[in-house]
């Protein structure tokens, strides 16, 4: 449109007549108010100063980003320097990019490709499936700064991004961890992981009084539950659990928004070959009622748990705290 | 996967691997005990463990090697993972100037949460990525030096130095635990082919049964 309307009015020719351009696509201007020097080519010395320079740079920005910060943590007079000097223009792109890179970012992009690595919606690099997982992440770690990105929300979000858009996942696990329609989650990221401990406190507990004699047996071996179990909890299950299992698990986890310890104690209680097969393990599982006292050991684990107040006050207390919202108003 | 259920050993080792997320951690551990690399690997979450067992110094130890999460997050819960951790390899990445930055870090959190017998070893791993390398051989070095921690370069892709690495660490707790042995009042010989596990400490040995399956 913009091409036609000009040519229409300059030229009645079907191409208007190249001009020459400076290096960052503006049309040169002929005028004489324009500097000398600046629109004068460039010398052979003048490239090689400049490809020097890229080089230096991209050494101090390292791959993706990765070195920048420790760059400026050691080196802060020469960043400035060098920045005061002049970005180089094929770096200056990613350079601003970077000036707002956060910690969480460089966490998600190096973790990325490590997210359900063998499933072929994520096996692609840059494919959409590896975008979206992204996109999900990047904008859950701004949503929640307190939060940010910790390794295991991938698996949350990817599981989720294989069913939905980009945007529904997105919302879903702000609804997840915030707390839509049931307590919020996120205390299983928060700085000291206070969910994840209040899980295995309980989990260790329901073993002792299910399984004793496993119990003992941990006990002896100084086998701890986050050294087993912790996985299972901060991934809500999607990590290493046979995958039409932890969508099974999914299923019920979504309508009733618990945890199924019902099921972790029958799959330790006994494990039959069979055990992975959903439509086994689950009605199995159910016929172990443990809810009650898994309210009581909550209960009992806050109390203890009261002197350190950063625990458990914010991922429990409140409840509907967050309202599903569309991203865009 | 079977497993001989009379495996004897005479020595159980648990070491801790430790590092920042994504310098190999994890692929050091399967190509030592299972000698596989997987350049699709998932990132690592909690905690996994796996053992193999060998010859050391004429000794059947059976190392028992606990691979961690790096992201800093997690230590919240993964203090409980050095207890009874005999060794500790401390990885960086020879690309990744912070990994080897934050291995003053990694100590510190030794020093808080292990026993302070603990012997460690500091592994600069991904030598293959030669045209990336970043930190010198030299600097790492000198800074275990500095430190008195032992120091080796690997390459889990290429299978440089990872079992020398292994070989090592399990041959300095061994030669730890013999002398202890020896100085100590109590009887050497009574357990050497019961196996049993080893508290740097010196605290009660607990002495390990077989599981009985």
């Amino acid at each position: 449109m913009e091409k036609k309307r000009i040519s229409d009015e300059f030229e009645p020719g079907p191409l208007p007549p190249t001009r020459p351009l400076d290096r960052f696509g503006f049309v040169k201007q002929e005028q004489s108010f324009s500097p000398e020097g600046l629109t004068k080519s460039r010398s052979a010395y003048e490239r090689e100063r400049e490809e020097r320079r890229v080089r230096k740079w991209r050494k101090m920005i390292g791959v993706g980003g990765s070195d920048w910060k420790h760059y400026v943590r050691r080196k802060p007079h020469v960043v400035k320097r060098r920045i005061r000097k002049g970005i180089p223009d094929c770096l200056r792109g990613l350079q601003l990019v970077i000036y707002e890179t956060s910690a969480s970012e460089l966490d998600i992009i190096r973790d990325i490709s490590r997210t359900f690595p063998s499933h072929v919606f994520f096996q692609q690099r840059h494919g959409p499936g590896q975008r979206s997982l992204y996109n999900v992440l990047k904008a859950y770690s701004v949503y929640d700064r307190d939060v940010g990105y910790v390794q295991g929300m991938g698996f949350l979000a990817g599981l989720l991004l294989l069913y939905m858009s980009e945007e529904d996942a997105f919302w879903l696990l702000v609804a997840l961890l915030k707390g839509a329609v049931h307590a919020p989650m996120e205390g299983l990221y928060q700085v000291g992981l206070p969910l994840v401990q209040q899980y295995l406190s309980q989990f260790e507990q329901l073993v002792k009084e299910n399984l004793p004699k496993l119990g003992d047996h941990f006990l002896r071996e100084m086998i701890n539950p986050s050294m087993y179990a912790s996985q299972w909890f901060i991934t809500v299950f999607s990590y290493s659990f046979p995958f039409h299992l932890a969508l099974r698990i999914w299923d019920v986890f979504l309508y009733e928004i618990k945890l199924p310890f019902e099921k972790l104690i029958h799959a330790l209680r006994n494990f039959p070959e069979d055990a992975m097969n959903p439509d086994t393990l689950l009605p199995m599982a159910y016929s172990v009622k443990v809810s009650r006292r898994l309210q009581e050991l909550k209960q009992e684990y806050e109390k203890r748990d009261n002197e350190s107040p950063h625990a458990s006050e914010s991922s429990e207390k409140q409840v509907q705290t967050v309202t599903l919202k569309p991203l865009k108003s | 996967m079977a497993r001989r259920l009379d495996e004897e050993y005479d020595y159980l080792f648990k070491v801790v691997l430790i590092g920042d997320s994504g310098v190999g951690k994890s692929n050091l551990l399967s190509r030592f005990t299972r000698n596989e690399f997987c350049l699709e690997s998932k990132s690592t979450i909690g905690v996994e463990f796996a053992t193999r067992t060998l010859q050391v110094e004429g000794k059947t130890i059976k190392a028992q090697i606990w691979d961690t999460a790096g992201q800093e997050r997690y230590r919240a819960i993964t203090s409980a993972y050095y207890r009874g951790a005999l060794g500790a390899l401390l990885v960086y990445d020879v690309t990744k100037p912070t990994t080897f930055e934050n291995v003053s870090r990694w100590l510190k959190e030794l020093r808080d949460h292990a026993d302070s017998n603990i012997v460690i070893m500091l592994i600069g791993n991904k030598t293959d990525l030669k045209h990336l390398r970043a930190v010198a051989t030299e600097d790492a070095q000198s800074y275990a030096e500095k430190e008195g921690l032992s120091f080796i370069e690997t390459s889990a892709l290429e299978a440089i130095n990872v079992e020398k690495a292994f070989q090592m660490i399990l041959a300095e707790i061994y030669r730890i635990i013999s002398k202890k042995t020896l100085s100590s009042e109590e009887p050497a010989a009574t357990s050497i082919k019961e196996g049993k596990t080893i508290l740097v400490s010196g605290e009660a040995n607990t002495k390990k049964t077989c599981c009985s399956t």
